[in-house]
Formats: structure tokens, sequence, C-alpha cells
């Protein structure tokens, strides 16, 4: 978020053939990207999928960059479809994911990365929250990959419909409708937990 | 204000993304709607719910072996020939101009004529190697005429078992060019002058005369010189250049959002105190924005100048005056 300056050099000589600008371009949003890439597809091989495919099509066409938007919206537009990709391609499979898995296949608990000093003296209220977890997770697997990109970039990313718009090639306006349509099946998938 | 109308507004409102106007207006309906309220209750329920599936910063080792695995595959990829690091940069220079026929034209002819003497050099040193005498060098840069500033060298070549040297090299040929504000032509070269990395001097003088014409209200959107400016305003590294870029911008932050977003962002992320402070200035009288009072409120919590934070929370203070 800082230095939008320097990162205008950056993607110029970047352009230009620069690999060491390129370089530090992909440091400046890798996070990001792999964070947004490993909470959607639940697994690290596929995010690592995501970032190469992602990077490399970066690399290919920064030449195309114009700087009508941020290189921020235009990074995440390449990761979101890919992402989409993704989440097509498992629906298609009928993956049933309610877990995040390591690159070895082993099962990551994302409620241990959550602080709860109250967990610790009752692992039954840590299992309760672990099953939570996997239940949320599988409502969302219910969503449609649009649905479920749409929720994800607004609730986890916290980013702004309009921006979501950009990234998706769409409206606001549809992406706000395809917002209220991921909610109203969240809530109806778990209804039974309130 | 019907419920279905309202179910929407709802998740609207849960996310921030309703303006003030609907957000009272839906206030006023569930006070009257125990079923909008109880919708209300279960999104902002399912919100809490949706937390149990957190967000968690990638492991450090899956960046590492994400970002070696991508320099593996970068240092794979063979390098750009010539003609395509050429053709590159030709388009990202024709890409810079906005609809202008007589500079895109004669950039176009100049690119053309770029490409077929880079052609021609190619296939004449493929067929000759070796072959030029010195003497036609030494005629070539004698009839050279008015002398140009050399942009390039584009080869050495030394003939085998002599002395003589071949190099191949670009020129520029400085012009120069008068006209007036109103003129196309002019605006381009102004737009291109903003972009300049070379000398902050010129990018302040373009951007200065660029952000006069906006302020004035003429043609500042047609010729693309308002885009000029939002690219000066987020990505100039000199504070002078975006101060100015962004005073020819003030006319247009209440109709467009792309301006708007482009001076929020400023006030979130400029690294200059008085842009941002300037930034505010110009975003009070705006109308109805979630997201101006959403910047507003982290301005007002999380800027590193005290001025700033202060001055976010009259204007946070002021809300119901912002139309």
């Amino acid at each position: 978020m800082q230095a939008r300056a320097p990162e205008m050099e950056l993607i110029r000589e970047a352009q230009a053939g620069s690999r060491a600008a390129f370089d530090a371009l992909v440091r400046q949003y890798e996070h990001q990207v792999l964070r947004l890439a490993l909470h959607l597809t639940g697994s690290e091989h596929d995010a690592e999928d995501i970032y190469q495919e992602a990077f490399l099509k970066a690399f290919r066409y920064i030449g195309n960059f114009r700087f009508e938007c941020s290189f921020y919206t235009w990074i995440y537009r390449i990761v979101t479809n890919l992402c989409l990709d993704q989440l097509r391609r498992r629906k298609t499979r009928r993956e049933d994911r309610a877990v995040v898995l390591d690159r070895s296949g082993d099962e990551i608990d994302l409620l241990a990365s959550v602080s709860d000093e109250r967990s610790f003296s009752n692992p039954a209220k840590e299992l309760d929250r672990k099953l939570l977890g996997q239940k949320i997770q599988a409502a969302l697997d219910k969503l449609t990959p649009r649905e479920r990109m749409v929720f994800e970039l607004k609730h986890y990313q916290g980013l702004r419909l309009r921006t979501i718009g950009e990234m998706l090639n769409t409206t606001e306006e549809t992406a706000k409708n395809t917002l209220f349509r991921a909610t109203k099946k969240l809530r109806t998938q778990l209804a039974g937990l309130r | 204000m019907n419920c279905e109308i309202a179910h929407e507004r709802i998740v609207a409102a849960a996310y921030g993304e309703l303006p003030d106007e609907q957000t009272h207006e839906l206030e006023r309906h569930m006070a009257g709607c125990p079923d909008c309220e109880l919708e209300r209750d279960q999104l902002l329920a399912l919100k809490v719910l949706a937390s149990a599936n957190p967000v968690i910063d990638p492991p450090a080792n899956l960046v590492a072996r994400s970002r070696l695995r991508l320099e593996e595959a970068l240092d794979a990829l063979p390098p750009k020939r010539w003609y395509e690091r050429l053709s590159q940069r030709m388009m990202n220079s024709f890409a810079s101009l906005q609809a202008a026929p007589v500079a895109a034209c004669l950039l176009l002819v100049a690119g053309g004529g770029a490409g077929s003497l880079g052609g021609y050099h190619f296939a004449q040193s493929r067929a000759a190697r070796g072959a030029i005498a010195n003497q036609v060098v030494s005629a070539q840069l004698q009839t050279q005429s008015p002398p140009a500033e050399i942009a390039n060298i584009s080869s050495i070549v030394r003939q085998p078992n002599s002395q003589i040297v071949e190099v191949r090299y670009n020129q520029v040929v400085p012009q120069r060019v008068q006209g007036s504000l109103d003129d196309p032509s002019i605006r381009q070269l102004l737009m291109l002058a903003s972009e300049n990395s070379a000398s902050p001097d010129v990018r302040d003088d373009s951007v200065g005369l660029l952000a006069s014409e906006c302020r004035a209200r003429h043609s500042c959107r047609a010729a693309g010189i308002r885009d000029a400016l939002m690219v000066a305003l987020r990505y100039d590294k000199n504070a002078g250049v975006r101060a100015k870029a962004m005073e020819g911008l003030e006319p247009y932050v209440a109709e467009d959002m792309r301006v708007r977003d482009a001076v929020l962002e400023a006030l979130l992320n400029d690294s200059d105190p008085g842009i941002r402070t300037a930034a505010i200035s110009l975003l009070e009288p705006v109308e109805a924005d979630t997201s101006v009072r959403q910047v507003l409120y982290t301005v007002a919590n999380s800027d590193r100048n005290p001025h700033i934070r202060t001055v976010s929370r009259q204007v946070l203070s002021r809300v119901p005056e912002i139309q």
C-alpha cells in the first residue's frame, strides 16, 4: 500500500524487460495472492499452482498494462480468473473438500491459527470450532464458483463491490446481486447451526 | 420500500456498501418490520459464523517454495528477440496516446520506418557480413546533417583480421513544436511529458498546464487529460507534481467515481502529508459515498500524522453537511 511512485517505476522497468523489477513486484503482491488462493482452494499445492500461473501470466502480459487501473487490481484480476477456473474444475470433478490441505496432503488446522485462550482449557469446544469450520467450508463449496469468488473477495478479503466488479469484468450491480445470492444460499446451508 | 428490496439492502448495509440515504430508509423500514429485522440478525449471524473459516497467512515455506518455482520458470523462459523488444516498446509508447490522429499517425509512421530500417540493416548484415568499407562509414557520418543526438548503439562488429570496426547506432533528432493549448497534438505531447521519468521539471510543467486546462473545464475528459492527471497523482515520485495533478482533478471529484477513487487512494497512501490534507478538503463536499466515510474513519484512526487524524475527525463530525 506504500510507495506508489516507485511502483510505477518498477512497472515501467519490468515492461522494459527488467527481471529485477518484476521480482520486486512479485514480492510486493505474493503474500496477498497466496492468501487468496489458499483460502479459496484450501490446498497448498493448488495455491502454489495458481501463484505460478498468475505471475507467469503477469510476466508475459505486463507490457499490456496501461495504468488505467492500479497494478493491484490488474494482478488480482489475473488471480481471480485462475481461481475461478480452479473452482469450476473442482465442481466438474465433484470434489468434496471441507478441510485445508498442505503440500503433503495433511490437514491444516485453520482454527489453530486463531488465538483463543479458552480453547486450550476446553478441548470439546476446540473440537466444536473445528467442526464448525468444516461445516462453513462445506457450505462455501456449495456456492457456484462466481458466488464463492464474490463472497470471498467481499467477506474475507474486504474489497469493495466496485473493485470486485472490475476484477471479475462485470458491473458493481452484478457483483452486489451475486453477493446477495451467495449469502442467501449460505444462510440456508447453515440454518441448523444457529 | 418492500421487503424484497429491504433484504437486498440489508446485505449491502452489512458490508458497508449502502449509501447513507438508503441506510436511513432501511432502518425506518426495519423499525416497522420484524421479519426484516430478523433477516438482518440472521445475516449478521452468518457473518460471525463465516469467521470460523479464517483467512490464514501463507506459511513461510509455501511462500519460499512458490517463489523458487517461479524463479526457475522465469529463468527457463527464452530471452525476447530484439524485434519483440522493439515491438513492445512501440506498443507501450503508442498505447499511452489517447485519440490523437496527428500524433498517432506520426508515431505509426516513425515506428514503421524504424522497423523497416532495422529489418533492412538486419538483412544487409546477413548477406554482406564483413564487406563494408570504413570509407563508406566515414562518408555517412560526414553527410549527416544536422548533427543529431545518438540514442543508442545497436551493434558493434569487428572485421576479422582487421582494425576496422562497424558500429551501428540509432539517432534522436531533436524537434520543436509550438501551438495553442487547445491543439490536440500539443495536448498529446504534454500528456507524454507528464510521464517523462527523466525530468521532474518537465513533468511539473506539463502536469501544471494540463491541470489548468481541467480546472477551466477545457475538454478535460475527451482528450484523456483526466486520465493522465490520475496517473500522475497515483505514481509520480515528485510531491509537487502530484499536488498539481490533484488540483486539476478537483472539479471532477463529485461527478467521476474514478477521480474520487484516485483521491481516496492518495488520502490513504500518499507519503506527503500536504497531499493527504488536500485530499481531505477535496472530498469534503462530495455527495454521500460510503467509501469516503470508510476511508475517513481509517485515516482518523490510523494516519501517522496527528494533524491529518484531527482534520479527518472534524470532517466526520460534520458528516450531515456532506450532501
